[in-house]
């Protein structure tokens, strides 16, 4: 009896050790021996390791000299409010001409909420700390060629809350609605298409833009916050101030 | 005494026990376990320093050299370490801003990572601005579902690697998530994405056969859960088996302990993901033990071993 049960033992483990070998190599079995909570906080009681400290100094040193370069100067400060708002003319502004100097062609509006906005400019120098409190996201210009349709879905929403758009003038109601628009000083046209200069964000339909993710937006490979940054260099190469003002682009009855 | 020399010494031994007719019990016992501590972090997005004293959110928490002081002292205390990471190393700080990924490089590359997979961030600055930091990686990146050949970095990439740790072989690959949509056209360039489940699998018949591996991890920046029927780590834990560990990113999720997917033969699938910014560091610990469990799950595997 003994003999026997070592002799079905001695076959499987020769049908075993076949296996090992043949198939899974070890046999080994991988078992998690987890701790309660496998995710460590990296704190301020963790100590630096002096080696990466020294390695990130430098670059500390550069990326604090960079955010205070000045850019640009306002003579007073650029604000945004609900409406028609001075920081977002100025950026919707600079998103148009940007597009339409990327792509070599005019580009007829520019759209920018002011959610979308994180930070006023504030009056005096303009750092590079400002644009990104300004713009912190990675958000990319592009331009929708957008249809008569869809135009008049933007105009909807923008009327709705009496929003301004580059290039657009028009008279909102009562009933919210708009009316007496003009597109580069023309009567906006149904039947034509129209190229807007935006954020990728916005075109794939946020801040409740649902009626601009059908149409695919073409990419200037430019981001946002560059377009801000060299525009507001552009400006002090010329000399100029940076300005921006609330003009009229929406009249309320 | 190696992994290889302990296979030889266990197959002949047990040959030997079989031709004597012996009684057996004592072959399993003559294993020594091993423990294998893997650290990772994913969505680090250029979090180089904490997040300022005045920050909103996760204020005072992270910080690259106090990641690399904490794997450091994990690092004394255990032999066996993979540290790596699932993507989206880049994005997030002036620090990527300014300096292009250089020192997100650097610094990994110091703490000694061993891999790290491509998130969606990383391609930022198109397949240009990848190549040119390659350079300052000293650590491979693992992506078994882009197709670089057409491109610029044809070569760059492995789809995986097996990592020998005390004899053990752990097959680490990585899988992308979806680019269209996420990444724009140009820095897609020619770039090809491929099925990641179809991938995973061949990932695993590789791995599981022809690179004797003991165990799987797969890098993943697909996502933790989605309720569409978008591809995520748990989609993925599901459809593939065969796989021990999904580090898992991009979307950014806090798991205090790994999930767990039973799989079918009593297999598990461990899915783990660590917030972002390197808030935390994740660590998880495994023994090996050379156990009699396996060796159902293991007759699946096709491809024979003979130079053990």
């Amino acid at each position: 009896m003994q003999f026997l049960r070592s002799r079905v033992a001695a076959l499987s483990l020769l049908t075993a050790t076949f296996l090992v070998s043949a198939c899974q190599r070890g046999g080994y079995q991988a078992t998690p021996q987890l701790a309660p909570v496998t995710a460590q906080p990296v704190s301020k009681t963790q100590p630096e390791d002096p080696k990466a400290a020294a390695t990130i100094e430098p670059y500390r040193q550069r990326v604090t000299q960079q955010m205070n370069e000045v850019l640009g100067v306002a003579p007073v400060a650029i604000t945004k409010n609900n409406g028609e708002s001075p920081l977002a003319n100025f950026v919707a502004d600079l998103q148009r001409e940007r597009a339409s100097a990327v792509l070599k062609q005019p580009v007829d509006v520019g759209v920018m909420t002011n959610g979308g906005l994180r930070a006023s400019l504030p009056a005096g120098p303009i750092t590079m700390g400002s644009a990104f409190e300004l713009m912190p996201f990675e958000n990319e210009l592009v331009v929708l060629d957008t249809p008569g349709p869809v135009m008049q879905d933007m105009l909807n929403y923008a009327a709705r809350i009496k929003m301004a758009l580059s290039n657009v003038t028009y008279t909102v109601g009562a009933d919210n609605k708009p009316t007496n628009v003009l597109i580069g000083g023309k009567p906006f046209d149904p039947a034509r298409t129209y190229t807007i200069a935006i954020s990728d964000y916005l075109a794939g339909g946020g801040d409740q833009m649902v009626f601009f993710k059908s149409i695919k937006p073409r990419s200037t490979g430019v981001l946002l916050r560059s377009a801000i940054v060299d525009h507001i260099r552009g400006l002090t190469k010329a000399g100029k101030p940076v300005e921006a003002k609330v003009e009229g682009r929406v009249k309320v009855m | 005494m190696n992994r290889r020399d302990f296979l030889k010494h266990t197959s002949l031994g047990a040959a030997g026990l079989g031709l004597m007719g012996l009684s057996l019990p004592a072959v399993g016992r003559d294993t020594k376990n091993v423990r294998l501590t893997i650290l990772h972090t994913n969505d680090m997005h250029s979090r180089i320093e904490p997040f300022p004293d005045n920050s909103a959110q996760w204020a005072g928490m992270g910080g690259m050299a106090r990641r690399a002081s904490l794997i450091e002292q994990i690092r004394k205390q255990e032999p066996n370490v993979l540290l790596l990471d699932s993507g989206d190393i880049w994005q997030g700080t002036p620090y990527f801003n300014f300096f292009s990924g250089e020192l997100e490089y650097k610094l990994m590359t110091q703490m000694a990572y061993d891999a790290s997979t491509l998130g969606n961030h990383d391609f930022d600055n198109g397949l240009e601005g990848l190549k040119k930091q390659l350079p300052n990686a000293g650590f491979p990146f693992l992506i078994a579902n882009y197709d670089f050949s057409q491109t610029i970095l044809a070569g760059q990439f492995k789809p995986y690697k097996v990592f020998e740790k005390a004899g053990l072989r752990i097959g680490v690959f990585g899988i992308g998530i979806e680019m269209q949509g996420l990444i724009s056209d140009r820095n897609i360039g020619g770039t090809k994405y491929l099925d990641p489940v179809a991938t995973s699998q061949s990932m695993v018949t590789q791995l599981r056969g022809p690179e004797r591996c003991d165990m799987v991890i797969c890098l993943s920046h697909l996502g933790y859960k989605y309720e569409s029927a978008k591809i995520d780590d748990h989609k993925l834990a599901a459809q593939v088996p065969g796989i021990d560990l999904i580090l898992g990113g991009h979307t950014h999720t806090f798991l205090e302990k790994p999930d767990v997917i039973l799989g079918a033969g009593g297999h598990q699938t461990l899915i783990n993901q660590v917030g972002w910014s390197g808030i935390n560091l994740g660590r998880l610990d495994y023994s090996f033990e050379h156990g009699s469990k396996r060796l159902a799950v293991a007759s699946s595997s096709v491809v024979p071993v003979t130079t053990a």
